[in-house]
This record gives structure tokens, C-alpha cells and sequence, in this order.
């Protein structure tokens, strides 16, 4: 036993030190769950700084940061959520960078006994429930009500809108079969796990503003330089081309 | 102030303390005065929704209570939809989450009534049904205010559950605590001021009636 006092002490100093290289903390919008973590563990190859990122809808890590979360750097669905950090004084730079596009789909299981998604299918009586996320604070959500309304559909759709609390718990609500249909992002649809047991139907973009996707780095960001050197990644063309593979659309 | 929200709290809470009550009963009789070694775990499971999750919970009956199982696909065709999205599921949800809150005051209850009483009651030839009904239920009549206090208010404040498979329905899922959720999250927090004192009266008054009978009968005996 006493042989492994010293052991063990290492252990401890060793663990130590390495928890006081605090992560890169990053506030994500939802749709960037199945798109990030590749990203962030090829960000620490290159630079060697561990990320760690927290998803949720937009407004909801708007209301976070509001109240002190201790976040470096947000990426929004949008770039309204990311100007009223910065309106509220809380962002390091005068405007939030946009950083990609998103794109909005139509999606339902193969075994939903349905026709294949179309706008079609939107008329379907079949479609009890259609999912869709909150649109007072996922900017997908807003995106799937404009697209509804320009089709002239929304209010006879709206007794059958399930509202999910963020873009991919609308995704798992349809996932699930809870739901016949959903209005998800494209990076959900792309998703190994949805790819395969349903089909998806890309929104006309002219149905709805564009999902311009911005980012902040945050004033009181404990990691400024590497939040800064993150954001740089994620504009770089490498980064960009894997964003359009996940169902982003780049920005450059 | 969101009465529709508040209505359909009140309603949910009322018709699940309602169910739950005549569940409890017969459950805590069970347990106070069953004799099998497995009534401990017949307890522990009632205990349960205490400790797990509400968000385990919520994602049991979305997943496992969908329409993607053999449960769920019957579920679906008893009720014409699935459980989530609907006001059965909350009434569902609500009554595994409140359980231990409904059993656990009655079992406390009924086992503070003095064995030879129910003893008596067994020698003059008393079935269970009797002994329960005739006997521990008025004599555990304040642990079942108490059960049915702390079912009611605990469903009222109920929001896990809710937010996992509500889908934000209103007047079918969207409850008092999601409004006060949702006045947050959208950055109306006079409102949300407004909601959640609503709910702080609805829970500290009856709490503290409940508290003040105690008192006045001058004991905590049950």
C-alpha cells in the first residue's frame, strides 16, 4: 500500500493539471449537434485547445449569456439572437460574424405510411402531426412557420403543430414516431442515424428568409485568444467544405 | 396572466390526484398490511419517480409508450393518437410522477393505526376491504389530505414531464409551468414575474392550511 502512496499522488497532480487548462466553452444552437464534434476534436489537433459545447435553441443560450454563463464564444441559428448579446454589451467584437446558412427540410420516417416528403405532402390530411421547433426562439422554428405562411398553409396547420423546445428535439419527435412529419434542419436529416430510417425534402429557400448563421466571441471570454483562433477555424476553407458535407451551407 | 394554462394546470392536477387517489389506497393498504417478502420492492418501485428524472420519465413514455413499439402501437389504437402530444399522456405522466407523493403520506398513515385495532377488527371477522375502508381510511384521514394536498400541487408544478412530451399545445399541453418557461425564454420577464408568483400562491396556501390543521389538533400524529 505504501508503495503506491507516491503513485497515487502523481495521479492526482497529474489530473489536476491537466483540468486546470480550463476547455474552450462554446454555446451552440441545436442544429450544429450531428456538425460540431468532428470539428472541435480536429480544432484540438491543430491547436492543441480542448472545446467543450453546450446545445441548445438560440434564444435560450441568449438568455444564458444574459445571465452570466460562463461561455467564450456562441454560435447562433442567426444573427439576431448573436446582436442582442452584443447590443447588451457582452460581445467582444461591433456585429456577429455569419459563419454559415442553414437549411430547412421536410422529413418523415420511411415507415410512416406516407407519400415521400414533398409541399404535397404538407396538404396531406395524413399528417397529423407535424413538428416543428419554437419559432419565439429557434430560428429553424421561425424559418418553418414563414415557409408555411408562403404556402398559404399555416393556419390550417396550425391545430396539428407539435412545438419542440429546439431544432433537434423537433428532429426527435418525428425520429420517434411521436410525429408524422417535421420541419427539421438539413444537418439533422444528414445524420447516419435519420439518413436511414426516413427521407427528407429540401424547402423551396425562397419560402422563407434565409437562415444566416451568425458568431460572437464573448467579452468575458476566459480564453479570448483561443475563442478568437476558434472562430478563424471554423471561416477556414477546410472547415467551411465539411460544414456544406453536414447540411450547412458556407459562407465563403 | 395565461388562464388557459392555468385551467388546464388545475384540470390535469385534479383528475390525476383523482386517479392516483383511488390507486393509493389499495396500494398502501398492500403495503401496511401484506406480509410477502416482495412488498419491499413493490415500495421501492412506488418511491421511484422521487429520486429518477422527471426528463427519464418523459423519455420512457415518448420512446417506449410511442407508436414505434407493440405497447405504444396499442396505446395509439385505444386512444386514437399517440400518448405524447395529448392530455392522456399528462395525465399519465403525471400520475408516475406523483405516485410516491399519494402513497407514501397513506402508508405513513395507515401504519400509525394501532395493530391490535386492526387485530379486533380481523377476530370479528373483518375482510381487508372492510379493515381498509371502515377503519384505517377515517383513521388516516389527515395523511390523506395530506396525500391528496401533495399530489395536487406536486402535478401543478410539474414540468420535465411536460416539456418532453407536451409538444406546447394549448389548452392540451401547455401548462402554467410551460408558459413561465416559455415567458423566460423570450426574454418577458414581467409576465414571467406575474406566472410564477401565481404559482407560488397556488402551492404556499394550501401547504400552509394543511400545516395549520396539524398544528391545530395539537400533534403530528397522523
Amino acid at each position: 500500500m505504501r508503495k503506491q502512496i507516491p503513485v497515487l499522488l502523481l495521479t492526482i497532480l497529474s489530473v489536476s493539471l491537466a483540468c486546470a487548462q480550463t476547455p474552450l466553452r462554446i454555446a451552440a444552437a441545436a442544429d450544429l449537434q450531428p456538425v460540431l464534434p468532428p470539428i472541435l476534436e480536429e480544432f484540438r489537433q491543430a491547436t492543441g485547445v480542448r472545446a467543450e459545447a453546450s446545445y441548445e435553441a438560440s434564444a435560450m443560450l441568449t438568455t444564458q449569456i444574459r445571465n452570466g454563463a460562463p461561455y467564450d464564444v456562441f454560435l447562433a441559428a442567426d444573427l439576431g439572437y448573436p446582436q442582442r448579446v452584443v447590443d447588451a454589451g457582452l460581445a467582444a467584437s461591433a456585429a456577429p460574424v455569419p459563419y454559415a446558412r442553414g437549411t430547412l427540410v421536410l422529413w418523415t420516417r420511411k415507415d410512416a405510411h406516407l407519400p415521400p416528403p414533398s409541399l404535397e405532402l404538407l396538404r396531406n390530411l395524413a399528417v397529423k402531426r407535424l413538428s416543428i421547433a419554437n419559432p419565439e426562439r429557434a430560428p429553424y422554428g421561425r424559418a418553418a412557420v414563414a415557409a408555411l405562411t408562403s404556402l398559404g398553409l399555416y393556419e390550417a396547420l396550425k391545430p396539428r403543430l407539435v412545438t419542440a423546445e429546439n431544432i433537434g428535439q423537433a428532429a426527435q419527435f418525428v425520429d420517434s414516431g411521436n410525429a408524422d412529419a417535421g420541419l427539421i434542419s438539413l444537418t439533422a436529416a444528414l445524420t447516419p442515424r435519420m439518413t436511414a430510417s426516413g427521407s427528407y425534402f429540401v424547402m423551396p429557400r425562397n419560402l422563407y428568409p434565409p437562415i444566416e448563421q451568425g458568431a460572437v466571441v464573448l467579452r468575458n471570454a476566459t480564453r479570448r485568444q483561443a475563442a478568437e483562433q476558434f472562430l478563424q477555424f471554423l471561416l477556414s476553407a477546410p472547415v467551411q467544405g465539411q460544414l456544406a458535407k453536414s447540411g450547412l451551407t458556407p459562407v465563403k | 396572466m395565461d388562464w388557459q394554462a392555468l385551467a388546464l394546470s388545475l384540470r390535469l392536477a385534479a383528475i390525476t390526484t383523482a386517479i392516483l387517489l383511488a390507486v393509493a389506497i389499495p396500494l398502501a393498504a398492500l403495503l401496511v398490511l401484506g406480509r410477502s417478502r416482495w412488498l419491499a420492492a413493490l415500495e421501492a418501485l412506488t418511491a421511484l419517480p422521487l429520486v429518477l428524472p422527471p426528463t427519464v420519465l418523459g423519455f420512457f413514455l415518448l420512446v417506449l409508450l410511442g407508436p414505434r413499439t407493440v405497447v405504444g402501437r396499442g396505446i395509439t389504437a385505444l386512444l386514437g393518437h399517440p400518448l405524447a402530444f395529448s392530455f392522456s399522456g399528462l395525465v399519465v405522466g403525471s400520475m408516475i410522477y406523483s405516485l410516491p407523493f399519494a402513497v407514501q403520506p397513506i402508508v405513513a398513515g395507515f401504519s400509525a393505526v394501532e395493530t391490535s385495532l386492526v387485530d379486533a377488527a380481523r377476530l370479528l371477522g373483518a375482510g381487508p376491504v372492510r379493515i381498509v375502508y371502515s377503519l384505517l381510511v377515517p383513521l388516516a384521514r389527515r395523511s390523506l389530505l395530506t396525500a391528496i394536498v401533495l399530489s395536487f400541487l406536486h402535478t401543478v408544478g410539474e414540468f420535465g414531464v411536460v416539456l418532453m412530451l407536451g409538444g406546447d399545445i394549448p389548452g392540451a399541453t401547455r401548462t402554467l409551468s410551460i408558459v413561465l418557461y416559455n415567458q423566460v425564454e423570450n426574454f418577458d420577464y414581467a409576465s414571467a414575474n406575474r406566472t410564477a408568483a401565481m404559482l407560488l400562491a397556488l402551492s404556499i396556501v394550501p401547504l400552509a392550511l394543511i400545516y395549520a390543521a396539524g398544528k391545530s389538533r395539537g400533534g403530528r400524529r397522523a
